[in-house]
């Protein structure tokens, strides 16, 4: 239905004015000094802020990604003669029992290289060169497995003292281009303590039970018992023994498993460029980003679940108000 | 009359001074409609003008005009006086009292005695809707803005509120 011109004329005509009191009062209002605080007229610019916020966290994000992956894609270095150095020092060759105490350590150091040379002929070469190396020192080969072909590789085992591991790990990763190492060390000392204390115990109770035998007069049933825990204990003297040889053995020399691998041989990591293992530590650090801007998603998002639910409800609630107050 | 500055504070922008003079009619005129009392109006614009000289540095000219600024805190002040006068109208009817002043102080001077009893007869909702479409000839979207409603709703409301009050206006008509 339209409602009639006249009816909205007379609507517009009759447009109320404010009266000349209420006029006067609205005009000393304002003509009143405004107070002037430098905060009452600041208001934080929610959506201005994050329309700059969120591109600057994602920038923040990946820029860091990018300093992390730059500085994290170094290529891998032999260990450091310092630390070589300091580990073979303290599993010295002349450590046997008579050192125990002493406060050097007996230790069993063991490494494993990776190198990567650039055909078949010149795996051979590295095999011969690592066997020659590893007499010059003073080792031997414990074993040794050269492929030719194609894609050569060789396998390679070792033993040198351990005075000379530090100069074979050297020698052995010049070969080629070194792809992996590792160098393991276990603390033998304590093993070889309990060894010696067994060892002495032992010997006291076989002097012993030798003295009864000798110097008493006993009855055959006690004779017969005691010469047969000499024999175990003697048995178990030799055991000991054998134990403590293999200790130090194992402290003494040190044993290298050598690989040698060409690019294209089964199993040989393709070396990564700077570029390629810079991108991938920035998505690695991109990734755990994401991990942790998910988890204190998971952890937030019921508040603000909650929080919205409240600002609804609120919102409704106003509204309906207003609805029932103007209803009136 | 609609004014458009750019920024609130830039040199462009007129003083609030200015704004009052240009706007005091409009408040004026919303705040009748919607309560139906001079004397309530009156007050409530004076209400609303005080408020809006605190906030006045806080105005965000990108953010609708002047006017419609005004009028929102025209709103929000008669919004409270309504809650407060359902409040003292609650109180009043536990307490046995009627209060009769409201009727008693109808729209004022300005309006026919035909006009102001069919305006009576509609809801403050059907009023405001008149007052700011039809008397300060705010567009559907700007009312839409201010009451928080569809521009369709502001429609239906505003063709409810004119067919009641022809349908007033003719039957006083009849009876004359």
């Amino acid at each position: 239905m339209t409602p009639s011109p006249e009816l909205i004329r007379e609507l517009r005509a009759s447009r109320p004015s404010a009266p000349a009191e209420l006029r006067a009062r609205v005009r000393a209002v304002a003509s009143e000094r405004p107070i002037r605080s430098p905060w009452a007229s600041w208001r934080f610019p929610l959506r201005r802020g994050m329309l700059v916020a969120v591109p600057a966290a994602a920038a923040l994000a990946i820029a860091s990604a990018g300093v992390l992956g730059i500085t994290r894609s170094e290529s891998p270095e032999p260990i450091s003669q310092a630390a070589l150095e300091k580990s073979t020092l303290q599993a010295s060759p002349e450590y046997d029992t008579s050192t125990a105490g002493s406060g050097q350590r007996a230790q069993r150091v063991s490494a494993t290289l990776t190198v990567e040379v650039k055909d078949a002929n010149a795996v051979s070469h590295a095999a011969q060169s690592a066997l020659d190396l590893t007499r010059s020192l003073g080792g031997y080969v414990v074993a040794s497995s050269v492929a030719t072909g194609d894609e050569g590789s060789a396998s390679i085992t070792v033993r040198v003292p351990v005075d000379k591991v530090q100069d074979a790990i050297t020698g052995l990763s010049d070969l080629g281009r070194l792809v992996s190492q590792q160098v393991t060390i276990d603390d033998l000392q304590q093993n070889l303590d309990e060894l010696t204390r067994r060892e002495a115990s032992t010997r006291t109770q076989i002097s012993r039970i030798r003295a009864r035998l000798e110097s008493e007069t006993l009855d055959p049933q006690t004779e017969a018992v005691l010469r047969s825990r000499l024999q175990t204990l003697r048995a178990d003297l030799v055991s000991i023994r054998g134990e403590l040889a293999a200790t130090n053995a194992g402290a003494r020399m040190s044993t290298i498993q050598l690989s040698v691998v060409t690019p294209g041989a089964t199993g040989a990591v393709a070396p990564a460029s700077r570029i390629d293992r810079m991108i991938d530590e920035a998505l690695n650090v991109l990734a755990w980003e994401g991990v942790v801007a998910l988890g204190l998603l998971i952890v937030l998002a019921p508040f603000a679940l909650v929080g919205l639910a409240a600002w609804l409800g609120r919102r409704v609630y106003r509204r309906h108000e207003e609805e029932r107050l103007l209803a009136t | 009359m609609t004014i458009d500055v750019p920024r609130a504070l830039d040199s462009t922008t007129p003083s609030f001074a200015t704004l009052a003079e240009e706007l005091l009619d409009d408040v004026y005129g919303y705040l009748l409609y919607l309560t139906k009392n001079w004397a309530v109006a009156e007050d409530l614009t004076g209400e609303t003008f005080e408020a809006a000289f605190k906030k006045w540095r806080r105005f965000d000219p990108g953010r609708g005009t002047p006017r419609a600024w005004l009028l929102a805190i025209a709103r929000s002040t008669a919004l409270d006086w309504f809650r407060a006068d359902a409040r003292r109208r609650k109180r009043e009817e536990r307490a046995g009292a009627i209060e009769h002043a409201r009727e008693l102080t109808p729209f004022g001077e300005g309006f026919s005695a035909e006009l102001a009893e069919s305006l009576q007869a509609l809801s403050a909702g059907e009023r405001e809707v008149v007052a700011l479409r039809i008397v300060l000839d705010l567009d559907g979207e700007e009312t839409a803005r201010l009451l928080g409603i569809s521009v369709t709703a502001v429609s239906t409301r505003l063709s409810r509120a004119l067919s009641k009050l022809e349908e007033r206006m003719r039957d006083h008509d009849a009876v004359a």
